[in-house]
């Protein structure tokens, strides 16, 4: 464990030492504000045109029970939010296995006490802690004005469970993909291609037969986010983000064997 | 050996170096023979150079020992452990210094040596020691609070050398620790390197001459892959050395 402890220090050291951390914490709060008070306007000016009666008055009974905040803020903000998320979490893991290797320190961390499973474990650690801090910070400007706006507690923790396994997932994709190359714009470029074909496969329905459709719905990321939204945590859903940060630990990990044959 | 490698079972680790052997040490990538049927033994606490041009083979056959490398075929030893199948074994006897000093350029020379003792195993006090042991040696008391990116490239090596000895490991390999440093600088990691002979096993990787005369006791040249020389230092470099690394033949 003194090697893996070790490595998470210099991990977290090297993240908080560069500007890179702070950018992309200013950028999703930045963000995430944006998109939240633009729809608050929106929310806004739609009451303000159901509730205005054509004596000049103001009559909120007129006010359809669909529009409310949680329908017409909160749940639009998490959608926003989740493809945000696809374009910029690789922006933030596109380094931590490339830049060690056009480095050339990947050599220095396998030759030392740090078996590549370790590696793997140590870097993997770290950047879903980072995601979860991030989502955490962005998740402020909602969930304080939510609360009071009929979404709950209990929900709110939903949707904030589902919006960390949803950037943890994210997170995985974008360290598997920088694993397998020392060119960061590749690692990024490869992230963003898988993250958003995996988002949403409805796009293939047409083309592709039904039993096919219904499989590839089965492993898209946007109905598991989208649930989680609604504020039910099914285990199902936890169980896909669970494995698919699995599989992209075991890519990872193979990533050190291929690179070993391959040189 | 190592007074802070824990979660090893060291006792098997000899105290003076470590014996390295290969037997039929072949490397391809694709079409291309880098390393070709190379079989040698480096005995424990010799320093031994490995020499060869540019593109030789020598740091694919220094990958090959630290494992960083899968061989095609043959077999490595370190001490008798494969870093095929013993890896752990083999790195806990391993100390290693890249060709270019590879070193994260964010972190400052403390938190560097931290890190790099921390994951060979070491901690709290032990690690301390260690770092105050080698920040000694290499004389780094001045650039201790420095950030990596600040140092010359004299230090760096510096920095790249002391790290390969927090945890006191039988074996160390440096591979062209001089390349790309100006004579000064090349002269300061020279006098550093010749006071570790006899202390442990050294592989040292050059293709200076000069180096290898100053520093190695026996020596082995490559030429395109294949080892086309080996002994005595003074004997493989008597006569018309620069024949070997055209691959002419032995002397």
């Amino acid at each position: 464990m003194k090697p893996l402890r070790a490595l998470i220090r210099k991990e977290l050291t090297v993240l908080f030492g560069s500007p890179m951390a702070y950018v992309s914490l200013t950028l999703v709060v930045l963000v995430t504000g944006l998109i939240f008070f633009e729809h608050l306007r929106i929310y806004n000016q739609i009451l303000f045109l159901y509730a205005s009666n054509t004596m000049g008055g103001f009559d909120t009974s007129t006010i359809p029970d669909q529009v409310n905040i949680r329908d017409t803020v909160f749940f639009p903000v998490m959608e926003n939010l989740g493809i945000t998320l696809i374009g910029l979490i690789p922006l933030i893991t596109m380094r931590i296995f490339a830049e060690e290797r056009s480095r050339g320190t990947d050599e220095l961390l396998v030759t030392s006490q740090l078996s590549p499973g370790r590696i793997v474990a140590g870097k993997f650690l770290v950047t879903w802690s980072f995601v979860v801090l991030m989502m955490a910070t962005s998740f402020v400007y909602p969930a304080m004005a939510t609360v009071e706006g009929g979404i709950g507690l209990q929900n709110l923790l939903a949707i904030f469970i589902g919006l960390s396994l949803h950037a943890i997932g994210l997170a995985s994709i974008g360290l598997a993909c920088s694993a397998f190359t020392s060119s960061q714009l590749v690692a990024a470029v490869a992230a963003w291609a898988v993250g958003f074909v995996m988002w949403d496969f409805s796009w293939a329905n047409p083309i592709v037969s039904e039993s096919v459709a219904r499989a590839l719905d089965a492993i898209a990321m946007h109905p598991r986010y989208a649930s989680f939204s609604e504020g039910i945590v099914d285990m199902a859903d936890v169980a896909y983000f669970a494995g698919l940060a699995l599989l992209c630990t075991s890519v990872a990990r193979l990533s050190f064997d291929w690179r070993r044959v391959v040189g | 050996m190592s007074t802070g490698v824990a979660h090893l079972d060291t006792s098997t680790v000899p105290a003076r170096g470590a014996r390295v052997v290969t037997r039929g040490l072949t490397r391809r990538f694709g079409n291309h023979l880098a390393l070709d049927d190379v079989s040698l033994e480096i005995r424990p606490g010799e320093a031994f150079g490995l020499l060869g041009a540019n593109g030789a083979g020598k740091t694919t056959f220094i990958r090959n020992v630290t494992g960083f490398l899968l061989p095609s075929a043959g077999e490595v030893e370190v001490d008798g452990f494969s870093p095929v199948r013993d890896p752990e074994q083999v790195r806990a006897r391993l100390g290693f210094v890249t060709e270019t000093s590879r070193i994260y350029p964010d972190l400052r020379v403390s938190a560097f040596l931290r890190f790099c003792g921390g994951a060979h195993g070491l901690s709290g006090a032990g690690l301390s020691e260690a770092i105050a042991r080698v920040v000694q040696r290499f004389h780094l008391e001045d650039v201790e609070r420095r950030l990596v990116s600040h140092l010359s490239k004299g230090f760096l090596q510096r920095v790249s050398l002391a790290q390969a000895f927090l945890a006191d490991p039988p074996l160390v390999i440096v591979d062209e620790p001089t390349s790309g440093l100006d004579p000064l600088q090349q002269e300061e990691v020279r006098s550093v390197l010749r006071g570790l002979r006899g202390e442990r096993t050294l592989l040292l990787s050059t293709h200076d001459l000069g180096e290898a005369r100053e520093l190695t006791e026996r020596v082995a040249v490559l030429y395109h892959g294949r080892l086309v020389a080996m002994g005595a230092t003074d004997e493989v470099l008597a006569g018309e050395p620069l024949a070997l690394f055209r691959g002419e033949e032995c002397p």
